[in-house]
């Protein structure tokens, strides 16, 4: 067992930090959250000369082929910058599901030089979690093809997406099956709105929307596992990012008790200050730690004691996360809570984090249940 | 980075398993499993002089001294599969503590003398430390040992000497240099036997007897048991600490627990089903489940020296914090699994000596003793608070 990443993982850690560190200042970050797509092109140009958006996707369509532990090197130093560029979505989760499948063949190479941005449209009314939401919306056969009629709801960059696989119902089957659709097809409208982090959702209707048979990434004995597996990968890559965040939250806070004073004395002299902070730090490891969990998990090929370790990392994860930059606000005051100032931005995406692909409550109960069939 | 176990340690531990498995008796890991406070002493000296045949005694030790050269995860899968198993706990003051320490800063004539005695387990030894007047701030101490010729007169007051009554030999914090406040303090190894040396038993919060006051009035002791050079005691001390950076983690220890939580709440019941199965607990159970794991992949980042942006000290409060936290929450829940039975008093002879029933199953005795003690944990060793203090210094210059 060893934990010192390889001379490529460095390599790719090393040029993450200079592109946060010299590239994704505050201001830009404001202003990108601001723009109507919620993210810059800029550094989505910028993510695809590097192959970062290649990264995770297979050999031979573009991809790099490398795997999560390359994806959470990269995403915490990304979440130390508050990235917003829909990276994980489009590649990890969306990219994941199109893999082996022919549809893949001529849309991954477009995900990994992101020409297309992929959005997963699969939350509907009465769903709280991507892994067990009801889905309502259909999948009529039409010819070779499929028509599709429904309504998608809490979109994550459905606007500025390319192109969304979509889950739908095809008559009598058990489960739902997954469709990749051009999001210009006609019978598409999107009303989009914006999330807290400035990410732009969207709830997406499809008025008979036709595709082809070839669109048809999963059918309904696959589709849920085969979403199962690429939410996993999607959790551990933005657990990674939420680490990031962590880190850059001691960090702020660190520099900020000795900077900041009152009573005539700096902030860091307090102990009850400093014992915050200590309980901050023991949160991040005991965060970091579960991500080793996750990636070992992974890497093991025990489908069982991957569900459990992804769901056991992302309830602690969003626990430690809201908790760090919570106090992080806290330790600043009134700084703290505008919107001019990092450590807010950092809370908001762990709230983010806490909040997609099922939240602490559902994954506690995902675990446990794993745990006793175990 | 290679996150998985490698063949070899898998190999490892399936041959400590089958170890385990040939040696232990059920009523050894009965006694073992109630985690009572101290462990029954015979069952430790046995164990000791079992693994010792087997050359598994002194894992942290060097080979020439008699370690079997086990990698730090192998130590690590080996301290766990003990616990799992229901192995007696060895004793840490010589085979942990003192026994490195002789090992590295001891004369050739201290290793002859102790070490064998320790490997086999029949010299236990007491750590001799804190005071009445320096409990975290170990510099305070008072105890003087000043010398006269050829012997340190020793004179002064230890607490919280753990197993003191049960020990035949003792290392102990003295002040040899009354002219500095840091300085000046060495180790002295005291045989506890000596005339002067007067121990008293201190009942705790559980009922039992664990920890001793040592009173040490004009004790006589040969200017040879002083290790190392006079003075030079934070130096060993250091590396004593050092030696032992997870274990203050008590992972072992917390995975004994969930195994226990779980057999009571399996054989106890809620609303006519097992409490495994009630939702409230299953999520109190999960939570610390997940904790748990997380603190044992703490653990193997510091046994495998993974790299981190703060200094290695940094990891071990880290370590001692949640570690300590969690051995609370534990004991909390095993408690609250067994409900009212909970609050039956079991001293360590009357666990011992239980029989089941079905009023009292074998899972009761010793949860509640446990769950009392280890009220202690967030203390010794250096308390959380005093913990907390050293990480904001050494992890962000606060």
């Amino acid at each position: 067992m060893n934990f010192d990443p390889s001379d490529e993982q460095k390599m790719l850690a090393d040029s993450a930090a200079r592109y946060v560190r010299e590239r994704c200042d505050l201001e830009s970050r404001r202003q990108s959250a601001k723009s109507a797509e919620g993210f810059s092109r800029r550094h989505w140009q910028h993510f695809a000369a590097q192959g970062w958006l290649a990264l995770t996707l297979p050999d031979g369509v573009g991809g790099l082929g490398l795997g999560l532990e390359e994806m959470a090197v990269l995403m915490e130093e990304l979440g130390r910058g508050l990235v917003a560029e829909p990276l994980v979505d489009s590649t990890v989760l969306c990219g994941g599901l199109l893999a082996g499948t022919t549809r893949g063949d001529t849309l991954l190479p477009l995900v990994a030089s992101g020409e297309a941005i992929l959005a997963l449209a699969h939350l509907e009314q009465g769903g709280r979690a991507e892994y067990d939401c009801p889905v309502a919306a259909s999948a009529t056969p039409d010819g070779d093809g499929w028509r599709l009629h429904g309504v998608k709801h809490l979109v994550c960059h459905g606007a500025a997406a390319s192109h969304l696989l979509v889950s739908a119902r095809e008559a009598d089957a058990a489960g739902y099956s997954l469709f990749a659709v051009d999001a210009a097809s006609a019978g598409i409208s999107r009303d989009a709105y914006t999330l807290i982090d400035g990410t732009r959702a969207a709830d997406i209707r499809f008025d008979q929307v036709p595709v082809a048979a070839a669109d048809r990434l999963h059918g309904p004995a696959g589709a849920a596992d085969a979403l199962g597996e690429a939410l996993d990968s999607a959790i551990v890559a933005n657990a990674a990012a939420a680490l990031g965040a962590m880190e850059a939250v001691l960090e702020l806070t660190a520099d900020y008790l000795k900077t900041r004073e009152q009573y005539g004395q700096p902030l860091a002299s307090f102990q009850a200050l400093k014992h915050r902070m200590a309980e901050m730090l023991v949160d991040t490891e005991q965060a970091r730690s579960m991500l080793y969990c996750a990636l070992a998990a992974q890497a093991g090929g025990d489908g069982n004691a991957r569900r459990r370790a992804v769901s056991g990392a992302k309830a602690l994860i969003a626990q430690a996360g809201l908790f760090v930059t919570g106090q992080g606000i806290q330790l600043h005051g009134g700084i703290g809570v505008t919107e001019e100032y990092a450590v807010g931005h950092h809370y908001k995406a762990l709230q983010m984090f806490a909040q997609r692909f099922g939240d602490t409550d559902f994954h506690l109960q995902r675990r446990a249940r794993l745990a006793l069939e175990h | 980075m290679n996150l998985q176990l490698n063949p070899e340690d898998l190999a490892f531990r399936d041959e400590v398993r089958a170890f385990l498995a040939a040696n232990l008796d059920p009523a050894v890991i009965y006694r073992s499993r109630t985690e009572v406070h101290p462990p029954s002493e015979a069952d430790r000296r046995w164990w000791n002089s079992v693994l010792n045949k087997r050359g598994w005694a002194a894992p942290g030790w060097p080979q020439r001294y008699g370690g079997p050269g086990w990698t730090p995860i192998q130590r690590h899968i080996f301290d766990m599969e003990c616990r799992l198993a229901g192995a007696p706990e060895l004793r840490w003051q010589g085979l942990r503590l003192i026994g490195p320490v002789i090992c590295e800063f001891g004369s050739e004539a201290q290793k002859a003398r102790y070490l064998p005695a320790i490997l086999e387990g029949s010299e236990q030894w007491a750590q001799g430390f804190s005071e009445p007047g320096a409990g975290s701030d170990l510099a305070s101490l008072k105890t003087t040992a000043l010398l006269e010729d050829e012997h340190y007169i020793v004179n002064g007051q230890k607490l919280w000497t753990t197993e003191g009554g049960d020990s035949e030999m003792g290392f102990f914090l003295v002040r040899t240099d009354l002219t500095s406040k840091h300085g000046g303090i060495s180790m002295l190894i005291i045989d506890m036997a000596s005339p002067g040396v007067t121990v008293r038993p201190i009942e705790m919060i559980n009922g039992d007897v664990s920890t001793y006051e040592v009173f040490l009035d004009n004790v006589r002791v040969p200017r040879e048991n002083l290790i190392g050079e006079p003075g030079s005691a934070w130096t060993q001390t250091k590396f004593l600490l050092n030696n032992e950076r997870t274990s203050s983690a008590d992972i072992d220890k917390a995975y004994g627990d969930l195994r226990r939580i779980r057999a009571i709440a399996s054989g106890e019941s809620k609303n006519g089903r097992p409490l495994l199965e009630d939702g409230d607990f299953l999520r109190r159970l999960t939570q610390l489940e997940l904790e748990v794991e997380a603190l044992d992949w703490s653990v193997l980042r510091v046994l495998c020296g993974a790299p981190s942006r703060r200094p290695p000290a940094a990891a071990a409060s880290v370590l001692k914090i949640r570690g300590s936290q969690l051995q609370h929450r534990l004991g909390e829940l095993a408690v609250d699994a067994l409900g009212p039975r909970s609050l039956r008093l079991f001293t360590r002879d009357q666990a011992f000596a239980a029989e089941p029933a079905p009023l009292w199953p074998g899972y009761v005795p010793g949860v509640r003793a446990d769950q009392l003690y280890m009220r202690a944990c967030t203390i010794y060793g250096g308390a959380m608070e005093v913990q907390k203090n050293i990480i904001a210094k050494i992890a962000f210059g606060l």
